[in-house]
């Protein structure tokens, strides 16, 4: 059950409601809207402008509407202290009228919504928003007060202490300034003002404590006075509502001092004027300042009284002085004690049913409760050995005390002189091993790795299969070196993975494309020498094949010809005359026009520059050839039309 | 755990934060500023709104300062009678809030004198058929004739009519735009409740209108004004009395009128 509300959203105001709302509704919908548009469209705009603040306002008003608590659900206890505080009615007529202007918001939407479809231009559509919402914000002005009256209930609603009404809780009242808020200090960490005045608490304070590892609350009312319930304000009425409605142990706080202005018949007709309120409820009187004014100490008549308010069997009396501190934690306890018995006994009463045994879930709890009793009573004892028991005790002076490591200390040269052996204790097969050095380091190699525990075994193992060799005569064939026909292999290999090698670098040089095109091997051009050094290599005759390609070959161009530096050429004659022919019926490829009429490269190199000066202005005017005419745009349309938002040219 | 009015108990006991005073005193110093700042840098919407603030509390500011001058003026008419009693013709001198009291009756008589002939909206705009009517579509693909209208203005009909058969609905009254009820304004009390519309009595723009029932700015209507309890000379309840309409229904979304008396 909720006991705090303190997370109520806050209440705007009434202008703040409406600028949030409206201001929303202008950013959150478009707000572009042309009388050319169609009659559909236009109308939708505005219909959706005013459903939009329609909802926000529906949205924010049960925000505010269900934040609050509604009084017929909660604690009667809440319910009473939120009627005493803020009167039930007010409360609820300020609600009330939220929730009736949210209808009547919905309803304008409604009824506006249903105008606009029969409206016929923009003008007409945007003045029936502007009334729609102009209505609404009617409304929401007209909120103004229930708006301001419940911002301030949610702060105050805030700020109430939370008061768990089920929990075990010790419930301090009594007359104005008889020390109520210092026993609440004194028995918990509450940070409560104790003043030398009446009426210092002026609503219900909380503070929490343990008492036997269960939490207890306990809570400090505001001061009451002796006088009909009608006429009571709203401090006192505070007290009353807590006492009311509150399951728990009541502390009603005397003085018996009266230094808190009221006497001692006063407060025990107070006592007595209360008591109705008191119904099955522990109620302990507690005498405050008894380092003061103790009981003993009154005189008879009053005593008398004393004595015949608690004469009745159900009242306690307790002592207590909040200055000295004396009796504080006795009261605490004993308040505690009473109320965790009582509240033990009213469960049990309430799950048991009228035969008499308890059933429900109470029942469940208790039968799997079990005490455990250890060993039902028999004693075993702790099993101590015989040697430990025979021990004898170790004393300084006794000759023959065992000898202790401290004793070997003091022989050696003391403390700082000595060091302890732990060589000695080490646990090897022999003992003679224990001093035996070993080296953390030899020939370079850390020992330790080296170490093997079965290595004994193995060096075993393997001498045994040694032995058994020999034995057999497996070492005794002598075993002769190599011969030629080895070492002539060898070199063969060696000479096959180098040129493996070799061939293996050259492709990976051609490989590495260096963003050139892939050429398939076919297509690629391979060189006459480079076939006739490979044929060589295998020991082939190169001549006649050489020969044949050469004749085969188109031969150099004129400027790539090497007239004049090669040697006279020999004269093929043609054998028969088929051989003669052959030269003629080969297709003659088309002659070069870059060449044509080319006589020698001096001209060659004049021509092209010349060709260069002719494409100049071409290229500066990045014509695609010289048939290129086009004339583009001056001022192409799609660059320099359009919209153009945020002001104009100058001012951007 | 603070409880309560912890907020104050904590001020009680410590005290505001030592630089409190100052603090407020040059928050109200730069107020000024503050609000000359936003006036000048404040765009678009916020702006608006902004001014509009402005606007309202520069008139409250000016109306305070004129108070303020007035009461430091003194006023021409003695506070109190004199106790010493003025002869007959002395009477209706040195009284000039009476005479001017005098002067508005009489200026007021003259203007009921000339209203019993005239209504409150003497003149409106006209309205083209265009406007007032929407043209309705009937028959089929190939014949489709335009001669049923639908009325795009509020109208008034009676609680008993029934519509005819559509192949006779020259006029479609929707039933979104119906209007039953009148918020009228008596002008003599200024207090306007909601009455009942009893029939539409004439419609300026046109008599057809009139017939029709249509509601615009200027119709005279009849209303049931029993709720007022307006009493005749002769002592009986007056029921009907005429109203004029000050509004534009269609833009505003209600009826207004103002009680012709």
């Amino acid at each position: 059950m909720k006991t705090t509300w303190k997370e109520i959203p806050p209440v705007p105001t009434s202008q703040e409601f409406l600028d949030v709302v409206l201001s929303r509704t202008q950013r959150r919908l478009p707000t572009q809207i042309r009388s050319g548009f169609q009659i559909s469209r236009i109308r939708g705009f505005y219909t959706r402008k005013v459903k939009f603040t329609q909802e926000t306002f529906t949205d924010k008003l049960s925000i505010i509407l269900e934040g609050f608590p509604k009084l017929q659900d909660i604690h009667p206890f809440h319910k009473d202290l939120l009627n005493t505080l803020y009167d039930a009615d007010h409360f609820r007529i300020a609600l009330g009228q939220l929730s009736t202007a949210k209808h009547l918001i919905e309803t304008i939407s409604r009824d506006y919504v249903r105008l606009l479809k029969y409206a016929q231009s923009l003008f007409q559509c945007k003045q029936l928003k502007r009334a729609a919402l102009g209505r609404m914000a009617t409304i929401c002005r007209r909120l103004k007060n229930p708006l301001v009256y419940l911002e301030q209930v949610r702060q105050h609603l805030g700020r109430l202490p939370s008061i768990d009404p089920n929990t075990r809780t010790l419930l301090i009242c009594g007359y104005p300034n008889v020390g109520k808020s210092s026993f609440l200090r004194s028995v918990t960490r509450a940070d409560v003002d104790v003043q030398p005045y009446a009426f210092t608490t002026k609503s219900l304070f909380v503070g929490h404590f343990d008492y036997k590892y269960l939490r207890f609350q306990a809570i400090d009312t505001p001061g009451i006075l002796d006088h009909p319930l009608e006429e009571m304000n709203t401090i006192e009425m505070q007290s009353i509502t807590a006492i009311a409605h509150l399951r728990s142990a009541i502390l009603y706080f005397m003085d018996l001092s009266e230094q808190c202005g009221y006497s001692v018949h006063a407060q025990i007709q107070l006592f007595r004027s209360i008591k109705p309120l008191f119904a099955n409820k522990l109620v302990f009187v507690v005498i405050n300042k008894i380092d003061i004014t103790r009981p003993e100490d009154l005189d008879s008549g009053t005593k008398a009284m004393l004595d015949s308010m608690l004469k009745s069997g159900e009242v306690e009396l307790l002592q207590l002085s909040c200055t000295t501190t004396e009796g504080v934690t006795e009261v605490k306890n004993a308040a505690c004690e009473r109320l965790i018995a009582d509240r033990v006994a009213q469960k049990l009463k309430a799950g048991t049913n009228s035969s008499g045994s308890v059933g429900g879930r109470l029942g469940d709890v208790l039968t799997r409760i079990h005490v455990a009793q250890p060993l039902g009573g028999v004693v075993r004892e702790a099993y101590i050995p015989e040697a430990v028991k025979n021990l004898r005790k170790f004393s300084k002076d006794d000759p023959n005390r065992p000898r202790l490591a401290r004793d070997i200390e003091e022989e050696n040269g003391g403390a700082g002189g000595y060091n302890i052996a732990l060589k000695e204790q080490y646990k090897l097969e022999d003992e003679d091993w224990n001093h035996d050095r070993i080296p953390e380091f030899f020939a370079g190699k850390n020992v330790y790795d080296f170490i093997d525990p079965d290595i004994e075994s193995k060096l075993a193992a393997l001498e045994e299969e040694e032995e058994k060799l020999e034995a057999k005569g497996y070492y005794d064939s002598d075993f002769d070196v190599e011969d030629a026909d080895e070492a002539d292999i060898r070199m063969k290999a060696d000479l096959i993975r180098e040129k493996r090698e070799l061939i293996r670098n050259e492709a990976r040089m051609r490989k590495s494309l260096k963003n050139r095109a892939v050429i398939p091997r076919p297509a690629q051009p391979k060189k006459l020498s480079a076939m006739e050094d490979s044929l060589d290599k295998l020991g082939f005759d190169t001549t006649a094949i050489s020969a044949r390609a050469r004749s085969q070959s188109r031969g150099r161009s004129v400027l790539r010809s090497r007239t004049g530096t090669e040697d006279a050429m020999d004269v093929d004659t043609p054998t028969n005359n088929i051989d003669a022919l052959r030269p003629k019926s080969r297709a003659r490829s088309q002659s070069n026009r870059r060449d044509d009429g080319v006589t020698n490269e001096v001209a060659r190199s004049k021509a092209e520059r010349l060709q260069k000066l002719g494409q100049k202005k071409m290229n500066r005017m990045a014509r695609q050839g010289e048939a290129d005419r086009h004339t583009s745009a001056a001022l192409p349309k799609h660059l320099f039309s359009g919209k153009r938002g945020m002001g104009k040219t100058q001012r951007r | 755990m603070p409880q309560n009015e912890y907020i104050e108990r904590f001020q009680k006991q410590h005290g505001r934060r030592l630089d409190y005073e100052e603090r407020t005193r040059k928050r109200t110093a730069r107020e000024s500023h503050k609000v000359s700042k936003d006036s000048q840098h404040l765009t678009g919407l916020r702006a608006k709104l902004y001014q509009k603030k402005r606007h309202h509390e520069k008139i409250q500011m000016k109306k305070q300062i004129r108070q303020k001058e007035e009461s430091n003026v003194k006023s021409s008419g003695p506070s109190e009678p004199s106790s010493t009693p003025l002869p007959q013709y002395l009477l209706d001198r040195s009284q000039p809030t009476n005479a001017k009291a005098l002067s508005s009756a009489i200026k007021n008589k003259r203007n009921e004198k000339a209203a019993k002939f005239s209504v409150p909206l003497p003149k409106v705009k006209g309205i083209s058929e265009e406007e007032m009517f929407k043209v309705v579509k009937t028959g089929k693909k190939t014949a489709k004739k335009g001669w049923k209208r639908m009325i795009t203005k509020p109208t008034f009909f009676g609680p008993d009519f029934t519509r005819r058969p559509v192949k006779y609905e020259r006029f479609i009254r929707p039933m979104g735009l119906r209007y039953k009820k009148a918020h009228v304004t008596h002008p003599e009390l200024k207090v306007t409740v909601q009455l009942p519309i009893i029939s539409v009595k004439k419609n300026p723009q046109n008599p057809m209108y009139t017939q029709l029932g249509v509601l615009t700015k200027g119709t005279i209507i009849e209303v049931n004004v029993s709720e007022l309890g307006m009493v005749t000379a002769g002592g009986k309840v007056v029921w009907g009395r005429w109203a004029q309409v000050t509004n534009n229904p269609e833009m505003d979304g209600c009826l207004n009128a103002v009680l012709l008396v």
